[in-house]
């Protein structure tokens, strides 16, 4: 039974990224795009053997359903490509579990789409969009605290 | 013994700290080789994106597949509370249906005689006007409407006959969208709404052709009309018009809401359509 439990626990960032694809909701979560939390904190900020995969993947898949050319894919790249790198800022170590890159990554992004069709409708939904991801990182990280890391201790 | 001596170093190796941060340079470095390679293929491959669609085939009936498993117990309470409220407004709706089947029955008559009119003058000059023969009911598994871009996911794809460029319609004949790309067991649709939607409109009861497009979410607009005096007004019904040869003729769009916008179908009020089949021509298979 313990087994099962730490099993399950391993494979909660996983699942975690899976619900907030899955459950893409308009105006809430459109294509499933909450799940770059679970991608940008299991690769960057608690990084798992193998989880940087499962994150391409998962980029590849939102910008297939938004109809948008490789964005986020090669947004997720190039921050990972910085990562490691550079060992100026440790990421790990952040505060707030590295709420301010993690700001940065989604705005490079919504700066992108802003640009990409210029509207007051397209601006106001990106930058709704932005908030509501902000908002919504510290909850989900908090998950990882409190069932994820406890539970392989 | 000299194997027992290779693990132990193997592993002595990946416990080291150095080994560690080559493993992650080298990581690293494979991300950093994939960002030119990303964007030179954004440029050439732009617009059909074969590759990047191909693996999205693959991942995304698995992961759609795993995902609903795992998202199960959530949208069985979400379809449950939509039940619920579906149910309290039956009632209303009932009788809001009732006044109007009382008028559509009294229309129908007038209709159904206009119709008879029709087929005659039809036959009298020669019009071959086509009907579809084989249409697929699809579900809506995803609405993808993200930024300006409106696309969504149907649950039919190559296996069921789809590809893409096909109609896709409402079960009461309203257009709402086309198919955009194809996977073995879903398409990707792209609606009226999205903001590279361009297809080809005629105002009903005459010979004024305009183009539509999406304005992203709300909803679309029509523009370039060939006579240039002509400003549309609300209530003027749409239809397709075949002349740039994308889509068949007299498929209805929807109704001008003012002189430039018209009230097009949102898939997000949608939950089945129907895709047609139609050869170059224009005209349904």
């Amino acid at each position: 039974m313990h087994n099962i439990v730490l099993i399950l626990k391993q494979l909660l960032p996983f699942i975690e990224v899976l619900f907030l694809w899955r459950l893409s909701v308009y105006f809430w979560n459109p294509a499933g795009i909450l799940a770059l939390i679970p991608i940008f904190y299991y690769t960057f900020v608690r990084p798992i053997h193998g989880f940087a995969f499962v994150g391409l993947i998962f980029c590849l898949l939102i910008d297939y359903r938004c109809n948008l050319p490789l964005l986020w894919t090669t947004l997720f790249c190039l921050f990972y490509a910085i990562d490691g790198f550079q060992n100026y800022i440790d990421v790990q170590h952040t505060d707030n579990n590295a709420l301010y890159i993690f700001m940065m990554f989604i705005g490079i992004g919504i700066l992108l789409m802003i640009f990409s069709g210029l509207t007051w409708k397209n601006f106001i939904n990106n930058v709704w969009l932005f908030v509501w991801m902000c908002i919504l990182y510290t909850p989900i990280t908090a998950i990882d605290t409190l069932f994820y890391q406890k539970g392989l201790k | 013994m000299n194997l027992k001596f290779f693990v132990y170093k193997v592993s002595i190796m990946i416990k080291d700290k150095s080994s560690y941060k080559l493993a992650r340079i080298i990581k690293s470095a494979l991300a950093a080789a994939a960002i030119p390679v990303i964007l030179i293929y954004i440029m050439v491959a732009k617009p059909d994106y074969t590759v990047t669609n191909t693996l999205a085939h693959i991942f995304l009936p698995i992961a759609y597949g795993i995902g609903s498993v795992v998202t199960w117990p959530v949208r069985a309470v979400g379809q449950s509370a939509h039940w619920v409220r579906e149910m309290s407004n039956l009632r209303n709706e009932n009788k809001q249906l009732r006044v109007k089947l009382d008028e559509a029955l009294a229309y129908k008559n007038d209709c159904d005689i206009a119709l008879a009119e029709n087929k005659k003058l039809e036959k009298e000059i020669d019009v071959k006007k086509a009907s579809p023969f084989k249409t697929v009911i699809a579900d809506i598994q995803f609405d993808d409407s993200v930024f300006h871009h409106n696309t969504f996911l149907i649950n039919r794809g190559k296996k069921d006959g789809l590809t893409k460029g096909m109609v896709v319609v409402s079960f009461d004949n309203r257009l709402v969208g086309t198919v955009l790309d194809c996977g073995s067991v879903f398409c990707r649709v792209r609606a009226l709404t999205d903001s590279t939607t361009k297809i080809a409109v005629r105002i009903t009861g005459s010979d004024i052709s305009g183009f539509l497009q999406g304005n992203g979410k709300s909803g679309a607009s029509v523009g370039f009309f060939n006579d240039t005096q002509f400003i549309g007004r609300a209530g003027l019904k749409v239809i397709t018009s075949n002349i740039s040869g994308i889509l068949p003729s007299g498929i209805y769009v929807g109704e001008m809401t003012d002189e430039k916008n018209i009230d097009v179908i949102k898939p997000y009020n949608l939950s089945r359509v129907m895709v047609l089949q139609f050869d170059d021509q224009g005209s349904y298979k």
